[in-house]
């Protein structure tokens, strides 16, 4: 009685100074602790142990944060250069790092079992995970232009590290993206100059004074600057070609939870600067000239080719992890795009689309792995049929691309229909119909992946195959699971967005359990996914009440134009799924993007084959002068301008 | 409640039997183009009956089953989604982006139990059903943004409601012919006739999808055959034609439309898949925008 | 699925019992109306290897119309309930006829078309044709003729027809009932080892059309021969496939 009597909930009297120094001790713990004793077969069941503590408090912290606390500060910063560093949880941050240790905690669920021990080097994979997971919580937690930055590369870093555990190609793989995220992080590196020349300081606050006090076209680098910068990182078109080799060739566990928030970081960074920071009407206000378009319009119609291409790239892929982590970088453009459109159903969408696809990404791929572990490749040309072998992955799977293409009843759908939605009540028809187009292409492509790998043909060589052991399958079917409960009741997922709504300002979306009821149009999934499934239910009425006994044959037992088949003939249909529609898009695909990174690639090898020439083998007199010349300019000018 | 549990059973009913008409139609209007006498009045029935009599009835696996299900299913929910004279069902709690993902569902539903057949021809025919869904609801997508921007809003109530307070001049096909037309050509390869039976092709890959449905299974595919010639008239109806003030001048809007597709379908043959995607992406897309254009100046 | 392969040792009673439904008003009314809309509803196969598929283009078109009838042409055994076999039949076509006849539904008719499939007709001294359908499957009806008009097609089919709605074409129940002699002329051409994909026996077993004649020595050599299905695999085939690449 007394404790119901309590006005003081109980995280009211827990220093809220202390939950994020809390969750960073313990990340930090782990991955130091890890690093030791990783070797453990112990240390998997371990770390989900811990995860799973960290996602009680910041489930704390989210209530904190929901009652109207404005950031968890940390009790940890330093004085460099006389600028302060500090680090602090708000709800923008939160609602990631929620995101970060629950696709931590499953992975970790993951390889801890059969598959964490087929492995080479799982104790290394456990406290690459740690260290990841370390890295964003800095990173997301970051208190101002500083700590971000440092928070960066250490996500990259980190990301790097992991990427390379699957060895040959991934490291490759690796290096590129490195090679990438060095970039962007050069880009973000002097936009933070930037904003340090022009008012001396590296706080948040700063960002915004500079970018009153700036001329346009200041303005303009500053925008330029942090959006290929933090670009780089949720692979946005055209800086996006990193992501899909680095992120396949990771090992299992470890991909799932790069793919599922890994790249999101940068939406994070993208979010902050210059939807929370910067501000969408200073965006839009900044005119690109002889054109219509601003800033704003600009990086949507960005975030829609992002949409668009990546999708068509991913359908014509033949790996499943290849294809879907395309399909990864595709879905960065939804939730981009929906942050982008302002309003607070966009914003929402967008959020909600982060979470959503944080869950069946993390179930695809974690099925994808599953698959692999039994048959020993994802190359959708020598799978199928293994539905009768591996029926709960299946689910998962399916499950999984239902969400991803955006269908009802899973939660895929709902933030999908939020981001068309905002985009037809704010006017953007020809988004939308991107966004339509982006869409109906995942169709095909998820239909090509489940097709390959589990209809169809069974072959020989898969005859003998077990469904994956339980410590592989519960984690998938419990992350399934949660993208249909919040597709079912998408409310429960809006209000964990709200918390990060709330962080960035503006309207809030007024919603229900069912989902949202607008003036212009409502969805209740409540209605839509109860009646569909009463609705299929009554399909099993008819079904089964209807017309005799059904009685099962084997899959030999086939029409095949009066052909007799057998176990020796491979007749399943999966290499080159769509052949039609690769003769219309395929010279398209092929031509562009690939072809201008091999551009540049040759351009910058020349460049320094030439470089190389130069320095090493002719003329370094001529070179000593080139130096000394360019340093008096720069000298010089240095004087004049300030 | 009383209401909901009558438009729940009497939705699809109604959908189930006007649906029977068009097919009836349908084959109708194809005998009397080639000068033949067609089937008699109760052929649609027939067939279906005989389907669900059959004495054997072969499964190729649980997803198999389950896609007749999910196929029936999404349909049925479709039915209770629209709105239709005196039946607004739960219009108002999904709107037209939500209808058409729903319709989504049985497609996807029909494909996964087709590829666990395990037949070559079966996979052939989802491999072209979907590309020409690629190709066919681009057009589509685009008149339905249209008419959206237009209407000012996604409620189907709203929709019909706006086109019928102005009269026929408000209909949709007055106040924004091209994209009315595009939609009609997109509704057409939605429908699946020549030349967009693509993945049909009976002489080709043996009627795709359907290769390896027998007994009640095809008699599921003849029921929603039914469901999706009248899910398609009612939606075209109500975006252009002003939905439905009562019975018989809805019913005869949502024939006309169906009748359209079956009357010109007869003359054609068969496009390659390619063909398809360049006439969609090229004919009906460049009307169609043109049309969004028009309405987006407004 | 295959595992329910009988085994001849655990044979159940073979006479069949009637069944209490078929006593049943109910059921005699459903019987009677669905045996109404199959009348009524005929999808044919043609099977057209022989000459006579040229006679089915006008029985179809404007001039005889079969739709009128319920009559319509399907291209996959699934769907069909009717296999019109046009003309002769060579021991290789055969076979593809049984394959296409054992994976329609039951209830299913054979029509045999002109003389070629009553008695080998014009090749009746041919080493390589088959002289009566009906030994390897059961046929419903016969057109004879060399050729046979679409009207004679016509005639036949509405005779079907007719047949359908008393109740009568029961060819295929014959075929479930007395498997091992149809089998056994089928060994008879085309050797011990052949076998379809289709697992009659089975689906007899399932459906309750088990007799005396399903079973016999003919099917004991399927039993041991067919390696079709897929549980057979033998034991040392390997496990993975030659281009099994590793993954990490």
């Amino acid at each position: 009685m007394s404790l119901l009597l309590r006005r003081r909930f109980f995280w009211e009297e827990i220093d809220l100074m202390s939950l994020l120094d809390i969750l960073l001790l313990v990340a930090a713990l782990l991955a130091s602790g890890l690093f030791v004793l990783g070797r453990g077969s112990f240390a998997g069941w371990l770390a989900t142990v811990v995860y799973g503590l960290m996602l009680a408090v910041l489930a704390i912290a989210g209530l904190a944060l929901d009652s109207g606390v404005a950031f968890i500060p940390s009790a940890m910063s330093f004085e460099i250069l006389g600028r302060n560093l500090g680090w602090r949880l708000d709800g923008l941050g939160w609602f990631f790092a929620l995101l970060t240790v629950g696709a931590a905690f499953f992975a970790s669920w993951y390889g801890s079992g059969e598959w964490g021990r087929k492995q080479k080097r799982m104790g290394l994979q456990h406290a690459l995970l740690a260290l990841n997971v370390l890295a964003m919580l800095l990173l997301l937690s970051s208190g101002d232009l500083l700590s971000l930055f440092i928070g960066w590369e250490l996500v990259s870093w980190a990301a790097f590290a992991i990427m390379t555990q699957g060895g040959g190609p991934a490291v490759a793989a690796a290096y590129r993206y490195m090679i990438y995220a060095l970039a962007g992080a050069m880009a973000v590196f002097a936009a933070i100059m930037l904003v340090q020349n022009v008012t001396g300081g590296l706080g948040f606050a700063d960002l915004q004074t500079a970018i009153s006090a700036m001329s346009t076209a200041q303005v303009w680098v500053l925008f330029i600057l942090f959006a290929a910068g933090f670009g780089v990182k949720m692979a946005l078109m055209p800086f996006h070609l990193w992501q899909a080799p680095a992120y396949s060739e990771t090992p299992g566990a470890s991909s799932a939870f790069l793919n599922a928030v890994s790249a999101r970081m940068g939406l994070f960074a993208l979010i902050l600067v210059l939807v929370k920071l910067t501000g969408l009407e200073a965006l839009g206000s900044l005119a690109i000239p002889f054109t219509f378009m601003s800033a704003k319009s600009a990086l949507m119609w960005v975030a829609a080719i992002t949409m668009v291409v990546p999708t068509f790239i991913a359908l014509m892929q033949t790996d499943a992890r290849m294809l879907l982590t395309w399909h990864g970088i595709g879905q960065g453009g939804y939730m981009l795009l929906g942050v982008l459109v302002g309003t607070s159903l966009g914003t929402a969408g967008g959020l909600m689309h982060v979470f959503n696809y944080a869950t069946y990404q993390a179930a695809l791929f974690l099925a994808v792995t599953a698959v692999i572990h039994r048959a020993g490749t994802s190359d959708l040309d020598e799978l199928g049929g293994l539905i009768t072998r591996m029926p709960w992955t299946y689910v998962t799977l399916l499950m999984g691309i239902i969400g991803l293409a955006g269908l009802p009843p899973m939660n895929g759908f709902v933030s999908k229909w939020m981001i068309y939605k905002s985009l037809l009540d704010g006017g953007q028809p020809l988004l939308l119909i991107m966004a339509f187009a982006a869409t109906l292409g995942t169709i095909l492509s998820v239909y090509k992946l489940i097709h390959n790998i589990f209809l169809g043909q069974l072959r020989r060589e898969h005859q003998h195959l077990k469904e994956a052991p339980v410590s592989m399958v519960l984690p998938m079917l419990i992350l399934a699971g949660i993208g249909f409960v919040t597709g079912f009741m998408p409310g429960l997922a809006l209000n964990i967005t709200d918390i990060a709504q709330r962080a960035i300002g503006g309207d809030m979306l007024p919603h229900h359990l069912g989902g949202v009821t607008l003036a212009t149009g409502s969805l209740n999934m409540l209605w839509v996914v109860g009646v569909l499934i009463g609705a299929i239910g009554a399909g099993a009425l008819i079904f089964y009440l209807l017309g005799n006994r059904r009685y099962e044959v084997h899959q030999f037992d086939n029409y095949a134009g009066g052909h007799f088949l057998s176990a020796d003939i491979r007749y399943h249909f999966s290499h080159e799924f769509y052949p039609g529609l690769a003769r219309v898009i395929g010279p398209w695909y092929r031509g562009s993007i690939v072809r201008a990174e091999q551009g540049i690639g040759i351009l910058v090898n020349v460049a320094g084959d030439l470089w190389q020439a130069v320095f090493r083998v002719a003329y370094t007199p001529l070179y000593m002068l080139l130096v000394v010349v360019l340093g008096l300019v720069f000298t010089g000018s240095w004087g004049i301008v300030p | 409640m009383m209401s909901y549990v009558a438009d729940f059973i009497f939705m699809p009913l109604i959908a189930f039997v006007t649906g029977l008409g068009l097919v009836l139609m349908a084959r109708r209007v194809r005998a009397k183009i080639e000068r033949r006498v067609g089937p008699p009045v109760l052929q649609p029935i027939y067939d279906i009956v005989k389907l669900y009599a059959k004495k054997t009835q072969i499964s190729h696996g649980i997803m198999h089953d389950l896609s007749i299900m999910m196929l029936l299913g999404g349909f049925i929910t479709a039915e209770i989604f629209l709105p239709v004279p005196g039946f607004d069902g739960l219009a108002g709690e999904g709107d037209l982006i939500t209808l058409i993902y729903i319709m989504m569902v049985p497609m996807l539903g029909l494909a996964l139990g087709v590829g666990s057949c395990a037949n070559p021809n079966g996979s052939i025919g989802i491999s072209r059903a979907l590309t020409a869904m690629l190709a066919y609801d681009i057009p589509f997508i685009i008149a339905v943004t249209g008419a959206c921007m237009a209407y000012g809003t996604t409620n189907l109530i709203e929709i019909v409601q706006i086109q019928q307070a102005g009269g026929p001049a408000s209909w949709g096909a007055a106040t924004m012919p091209l994209l009315a037309f595009g939609g009609l050509l997109a509704v057409h390869g939605m429908m699946g006739k020549e030349p967009f039976e693509i993945y049909i092709a009976p002489a080709e890959i043996a009627t795709g999808p359907m290769v390896e449905m027998s007994g009640k299974y095809m008699g599921a595919l003849f029921i929603m055959q039914c469901f999706q010639l009248y899910t398609i008239g009612v939606i075209y109806t109500t975006l252009f034609l002003g939905g439905g003030e009562n019975w018989p001048f809805f019913l005869a809007k949502v024939f006309a439309v169906v009748f359209i597709s079956v009357a010109v379908t007869n003359v054609y043959g068969r496009f390659k898949t390619d063909t398809m995607i360049r006439w969609m992406w090229k004919w009906p897309t460049g009307i169609a925008l043109a049309g969004l254009a028009l309405v987006m100046a407004n | 699925m295959s595992d329910k392969l009988p085994v001849i040792e655990d044979q159940p009673e073979i006479c069949r019992s009637v069944d209490a439904g078929e006593r049943s008003v109910w059921t005699r009314v459903m019987n009677r109306f669905a045996d109404h809309c199959r009348a009524r509803s005929l999808f044919v196969l043609h099977y057209c290897t022989g000459c006579g598929a040229i006679e089915l283009p006008p029985t179809i078109t404007s001039r005889f119309d079969m739709e009128r009838v319920g009559v319509s042409p399907m291209v996959t055994p699934r769907q069909a309930d009717i296999l019109l076999i046009t003309g002769y039949l060579s021991i290789k076509t055969l076979k593809r006829v049984i394959l296409s006849y054992e994976q329609m539904q039951s209830p299913k008719y054979v029509i045999g078309f002109g003389s070629c499939t009553i008695n080998g007709g014009m090749y009746w001294n041919s080493y390589a044709t088959v002289k009566r359908l009906d030994q390897y499957i059961p046929a419903d009806l016969f057109i004879a003729g060399c050729m046979p008009r679409p009207e004679a097609v016509q005639q036949v089919l509405l005779k079907l027809m007719e047949d359908i709605d008393a109740g009568k074409a029961n060819g295929w129940q014959d075929y479930y009932n007395n498997y091992d002699r149809y089998l056994g002329n089928q060994q008879a051409l085309f050797g011990e080892s052949w076998h379809t994909p289709t697992d009659v026996i089975a689906e007899a077993k399932h459906y309750g059309y088990l007799a005396d004649g399903t079973m016999g020595r003919h099917t004991d050599l399927l039993l041991k021969r067919a390696d079709y299905a897929l549980d057979r695999v033998p034991e040392d085939y390997p496990e993975r496939g030659k281009n099994e690449r590793r993954l990490p």
